[in-house]
């Protein structure tokens, strides 16, 4: 990998804007950004399982969703300081659960378990808060807006780094190599189940600890909507606009997606939902790679 | 030539920018977020239109009242794509982005649930509308207020006392697992015990239920009089096939939410003849004038009837608004102080906020009669009378 | 308990089987052939609802008949995607692959697509219609017209479906298509027509199933997405690409919902639904009726 010295700069220079955004932008556009770098966290964390090894999984809502639950029910009570983790910890253990049963199967079969497991998760959070007599849970005296702006910033930090350093370790070559062709992987002696399922736990926990930070936002939980398979549809869709293989991929689909919303959807809901379903079939044919994969095929030629 | 024209365009421009500009800074901005895609747009296209021709209407007169000085409305929408947790971002841009001087309330009790915060931060008043939760009693005054009176614990209370009025011993119950129906449902539980009145049936169901034969089936056989299915519009379809269905005949048949929607009622016609459900409204009261005025106009702009829960209370938000705003002007401080004290004559008689809950609209019931709502309870404000559920229509 | 035993109940059960096995034929035929997932399957259903509802409205067409125009919408707008987009792509091996492994994200978008241009078209508003709702009596058993329209003309579909790719000179060639796609065109197997006349199959019962729906439900422009998790659900559980696969868990799937249901508590329907699926999967990962891949 080349050290580019402008890229380093820019970088840095990013990241400064980025710790200094409450305080040079309006309370509008600072929710924007923290909306942003809530999908850069939870596209990253896709791209940190699913873009590696190709098993595109639609699961995510549950992580998301099982996050928010911790919180919401665990707020006033226990600490903030241990409720994050513990939401991050909770998801983890789900996919532990999961991929128990989903990991075993390939492809389209892979997609629709992850996707009914999702719904089963969420239908029997339902269920429990139906017996428990709760309908929906507000949450009061949340933090300010700034206060969660860093968490989340922090946690699309590291989700980024997670996801760069899984690209150039030895269980992301495991995990490349599972996508490529899983039977010859298993030939080679790559233990694939085993990194499968510590990956697949890995990119859980940056969505349950997402979930938790966003519900202090919104500060309503509702089952059915917080673990609604709307969420993991988006994350697929930006990850596949930026591109799902390197680190930065994500972070373009994500802010991609975002400026497009904030550009149509004011002004023309529908129309900006058509919009983005033609640029979704777009991306897939044309340009697989995504927005990232194309920049850095354009640099290099220019080079 | 070509500089020469492009000199008058720019002239012409920025002559046009700058009046246009002058008429804006003019009118009252009012700012909301409602659903316009997703799953909600289908029972929030309705409240738009409300809000709309609210603006429209006052337009007309030549403006909004601000204490004496009218002004014409701007209304700024924002589609929250059938997502509460949107909410709180756009009710936040509305306000520090698009600066509106109003805000109006958006649609159901999580999408109110979700701005509170941000009035609050923002010492924004607004008036809620579509929103009917026991858990709005937590909220502190002074930002928000909401008028609806089908709350969960009145509805609870109201309705056993109706059903022991007219000699009931037995009812049954199907819950959808949705907040509202469920909050409704542990409280009549307990108001119906109360009344001496035995639960035979207790069923409940999730929102992807696409048939409700097996519930019905059994509340039929278990022969209770009363049938109280806390329903929204979706599944209070599936019910009504289904009862229509097994010919279930119980004297006393309630649906939660559905009933007062215009399609509903297209749909089923005479059907619903004898249905109770929720509400609190009603054209045909003459003791408010303006329902009927408010009803006719609506169906004369959109080719249907409004629905008598959620389109008449953002009806009423928007005209408390309204009759604050006369007073107060657009001071927030001002406008905080005449909605926490002011009695309001609205489309629905005289509404009075205690805190933040609407003190002098009690919860009503309706029943369909034909396939028109009648109010039949509480009895001083009926415009019907109360009968059995008599044979399914065909 | 004599619920269980009751003919209402099993009725119910048979006419919701009846609107799964079409959904999930479909979906199934669609994929079966090449390898496309149809993420706005739910979508075109309610389009074919959207056409039944027109139908009745405007021109007084009962879902009798307009139904078949709904399936002939939903055949032409198969057919156009195909000859004018799919094709192309087809052809060309980088891009046939390509949509093979993201058909889901691009029929997504196609969804996304469709849902949004429907609520542009006709807006949001819930339609709904009164059609043959007069009850029948069975009996023991009373029912709904348009219901025991629905089990009827899914059974004819389903039947004549079977019989087509069983007897037919086309239905085996598509059947060889499905098996083994290098060695059908070497057998001389015109894959593309075979590949056209069975997406513009799956597409138009699509949208006769959302028009026979549309007897029962209201229709709106962001309904289908239940419909098609169900499918989906339905087409895995019985084995993708399988047909037999398809109508077995079509039927399964009805009957694990509503007698499921109604042994334990409809409190529970969903949780039996997906987790008989997922305890399926766990055991069978090839779905019931599908072959093991690896």
């Amino acid at each position: 990998m080349m050290v580019r010295a402008p890229a380093i700069a820019a970088g840095l220079i990013a990241s400064a804007a980025l710790c200094l955004a409450p305080l040079l932008l309006g309370a509008y556009h600072l929710s924007v950004l923290f909306q942003l770098l809530a999908f850069i966290a939870l596209t990253q964390s896709w791209a940190t399982f699913s873009g590696m090894t190709g098993y595109a999984s639609l699961g995510y809502a549950a992580f998301y969703g099982l996050g928010a639950y911790v919180m919401a029910l665990g707020w006033m009570v226990i600490p903030l300081w241990q409720l994050i983790p513990l939401a991050g910890l909770a998801a983890c253990l789900l996919a532990l659960a999961i991929g128990a049963v989903a990991l075993r199967v390939r492809g389209p079969y892979f997609v629709i378990l992850t996707l009914g497991i999702s719904e089963l998760v969420r239908y029997v959070v339902v269920a429990v808060e139906a017996k428990f007599g709760a309908s929906g849970r507000v949450l009061f005296l949340v933090p300010d807006m700034s206060f969660l702006y860093f968490i989340m910033l922090a946690l699309a930090a590291a989700a980024t780094a997670i996801t760069w350093w899984m690209g150039r370790s030895r269980i992301g070559a495991g995990l490349h190599a599972i996508r490529e062709d899983e039977t010859a992987a298993i030939t080679i002696g790559v233990p694939t189940a085993r990194i499968k399922t510590v990956a697949f736990a890995l990119s859980a926990i940056i969505p349950g600890m997402v979930g938790a930070v966003w519900i202090l936002r919104s500060t309503y939980f509702e089952p059915a909507q917080v673990f609604s398979p709307a969420m993991s549809f988006s994350i697929i869709t930006m990850a596949v606009i930026g591109g799902s293989d390197k680190a930065l991929g994500p972070i373009f689909g994500a802010a991609f997606v975002v400026l497009l919303s904030e550009l149509l959807w004011a002004r023309a809901p529908q129309l900006y939902m058509v919009v983005l379903g033609v640029l979704l079939i777009c991306f897939v044919l044309f340009a697989p790679e995504g927005i990232y994969g194309r920049l850095r095929t354009a640099w290099v030629r220019t080079r | 030539m070509k500089r020469l024209i492009k000199r008058i365009c720019q002239v012409v421009m920025a002559g046009l920018l700058l009046t246009s500009s002058a008429i804006a800074a003019d009118s009252v901005k009012v700012g909301v977020g409602i659903a316009q895609t997703g799953f909600l747009a289908p029972t929030a296209e309705p409240i738009l239109n409300a809000y709309k021709l609210w603006a429209k209407q006052l337009n007309d007169k030549g403006g909004l009242d601000v204490a004496g000085e009218r002004r014409p409305i701007e209304l700024v929408v924002y589609d929250d794509q059938s997502d509460f947790s949107k909410e709180a971002a756009i009710y936040e841009k509305l306000i520090t982005d698009d600066k509106v001087d109003l805000l109006l309330s958006p649609y159901t009790t999580a999408a109110h649930l979700a701005v509170v915060g941000v009035l609050e931060r923002y010492q924004f008043p607004m008036v809620g509308s579509t929103a009917s939760s026991e858990q709005l009693k937590q909220i502190k005054p002074g930002n928000i207020w909401f008028p609806s009176p089908t709350m969960p614990s009145q509805i609870a209370t109201e309705y056993a006392k109706l059903l022991k009025a007219q000699g009931v011993k037995s009812a049954a119950m199907a819950v959808l697992q949705t907040p509202y129906s469920l909050e409704t449902a542990g409280l009549l539980r307990q108001t119906l015990k109360e009344q001496g009145i035995e639960l035979l049936v207790d069923e409940s169901y999730d929102f992807s239920t696409k048939d409700l034969t097996a519930i019905v089936s059994k509340i039929k056989a278990s022969g209770a009089e009363a049938v109280i299915a806390l329903t929204l519009p979706g599944d209070a379809i599936l019910y009504m096939k289904a009862a229509r269905e097994q010919d279930l005949l119980a004297p006393y048949q309630f649906l939660l939410i559905g009933p007062t929607g215009d399609w509903f009622q297209k749909m089923f016609g005479n059907d619903l003849d004898g249905i109770l459900t929720a509400g609190h409204w009603s054209p045909a009261q003459a003791k408010w004038p303006k329902a009927k005025t408010f009803y006719d106009d609506y169906v004369a702009a959109y080719g249907m009837s409004p629905d008598y829960l959620d389109v008449v209370l953002s009806w009423i938000s928007a005209e408390i608004t309204e009759q604050a705003v006369a007073v107060a002007g657009l001071d927030k401080g001002k406008l905080r102080e005449v909605i926490s004290t002011h009695t309001f004559d609205t489309i629905n008689g005289p509404i009075k906020f205690d805190g933040v809950q609407n003190a002098t609209t009690p919860v009503m019931f309706l029943q369909l009669q034909g396939s028109t709502p009648q109010i039949v309870w509480p009895t001083d404000l009926a415009t019907g009378q109360l009968k059995t559920k008599g044979p399914w229509a065909k | 308990m004599e619920q269980i035993a009751s003919l209402q109940i099993l009725l119910s059960a048979l006419v919701l089987s009846s609107v799964y096995v079409l959904v999930a034929l479909g979906l199934n035929l669609v994929y079966g052939t090449m390898r496309l997932l149809n993420v706005a399957h739910g979508d075109l259903m309610m389009l074919g609802g959207y056409v039944a509802y027109w139908s009745l409205v405007l021109l007084g067409i009962g879902t009798l008949g307009s139904m078949f125009g709904a399936a002939a919408l939903g055949a032409l707008l198969g057919f156009i995607l195909y000859q004018f987009l799919l094709r192309r792509f087809l052809s060309n091996s980088r891009f046939a692959q390509r949509l093979e492994s993201n058909s889901m994200i691009i029929f997504f978008g196609l969804s996304i697509i469709v849902q949004n241009l429907m609520s542009l078209a006709f807006t949001a508003d819930p339609r709904s219609y009164n059609y043959m709702n007069g009850i029948v009596d069975l009996g023991h058993v009373r029912v709904e017209a348009s219901r025991l329209v629905v089990l009827v003309v899914g059974v004819a579909a389903a039947t004549s479906l079977v019989l087509f790719f069983r007897y037919s000179r086309l239905g085996l060639a598509a059947r060889a298509l499905i098996q083994q796609k290098d060695a059908a065109a070497l057998v001389g197997i015109d894959a593309n027509r075979i590949n056209l006349i069975v997406f513009c199959l799956g597409f138009g019962l699509a949208g006769l199933a959302g028009a026979l729906v549309s007897m029962t439900e209201a229709i709106t422009p962001f309904g289908g997405f239940q419909y098609t998790i169900a499918a989906f659900v339905i087409i895995i559980l019985g084995g993708l690409g399988n047909l037999w696969g398809g109508i077995v868990g079509g039927v399964l799937l009805a009957f694990i919902e509503i007698y499921g249901s109604a042994l334990t508590s409809t409190a529970y329907r969903s949780i039996i639904v997906y987790g008989v699926f997922v305890a399926v999967l766990c055991l069978r990962p090839q779905g019931l009726l599908g072959k093991r891949i690896a």
